[in-house]
């Protein structure tokens, strides 16, 4: 075998070596042919054109599986993140209203079963407002690390209680 | 998706290829010397039809230690296809030389 039929080979072996997986047929059909040319020179140029179209094949669906792949994952992990931020942050938000309606809840029952009954020095909004804040802060503490996303949504409702109390304040008593 | 296959001269020179013998199993070497096409051009356009199913393409079967030969023909559709568009394109594929049409 001449040094140029064997660097035809050797040439069109690295090209299909390099193939992606939909061009290794291709790549090794055209590398079969090169036994059956029989000038050395044609065989150098049949290599040649060969390493060109398998690359030209190659490339570009490499590249689309490559774009398509890291588009799945960019996308699953962004599916999967946002829901379980959403479903968190809602969590959080319904635990949070839910115990602010059970403290005002039960501030109003005392109130309606016992009309007589005075709280004394403690003011209505310290039971509606301050206990749920508190209740609020140590779960927001509790849960920061281990459920991020639904102390957020208490954090969330924390804040949107204690700025609703205060603009109410500012409202009736300025 | 067919239709997407481009007509260029050199896909006519394949097709024409193929249809001297609709039925025969024919090798990309052999096709590129029967045609004239480099093998950097004529791969790219085996590859394109077969992606388009009007190429089916198989392993020649040998005896032991030759190494087989991939083999190309036409399928039923590219028969139609090749047939259909030889005979659309019959009269804008007739060669022409580079200065036709120029009167001295």
């Amino acid at each position: 075998m001449s040094a140029t039929r064997r660097f035809a080979a050797r040439l069109l072996g690295i090209a299909a070596r390099c193939a992606g997986a939909e061009s290794q047929e291709w790549a090794h059909a055209m590398l079969r042919e090169l036994d059956y040319i029989e000038s050395d020179w044609a065989a150098l140029f049949w290599a040649l054109g060969s390493a060109t179209a398998i690359f030209r094949h190659s490339v570009p669906r490499g590249f689309r599986a490559w774009l398509g792949k890291r588009a799945g994952k960019w996308e699953a992990m962004m599916g999967e993140s946002f829901a379980k931020k959403a479903v968190g942050v809602i969590l959080g938000i319904v635990t949070a209203a839910a115990v602010a309606g059970t403290a005002f809840g039960i501030v109003h029952l005392l109130f309606r079963l016992f009309p007589a009954w005075d709280l004394g020095p403690v003011p209505w909004w310290v039971a509606v407002i301050v206990i749920p804040e508190i209740i609020f802060v140590v779960a927001i503490v509790a849960l920061w690390r281990k459920r991020r996303y639904m102390a957020e949504g208490i954090l969330l409702s924390a804040i949107v209680l204690i700025t609703h109390f205060i603009l109410h304040v500012a409202n009736h008593y300025h | 998706v067919k239709l997407l296959l481009k007509l260029t001269p050199q896909t006519l020179l394949v097709l024409d290829a193929f249809l001297l013998a609709p039925k025969q199993w024919r090798y990309g070497y052999d096709i590129s010397r029967h045609t004239g096409l480099k093998s950097g051009t004529l791969y790219p356009i085996l590859m394109r039809m077969a992606d388009r199913k009007l190429l089916e393409t198989s392993w020649e079967t040998t005896e032991l230690g030759t190494p087989p030969r991939h083999m190309y023909r036409l399928t039923a559709d590219g028969l139609g296809f090749a047939r259909g568009r030889r005979a659309s394109s019959s009269t804008i594929t007739v060669p022409r030389t580079a200065f036709a049409g120029v009167k001295s």
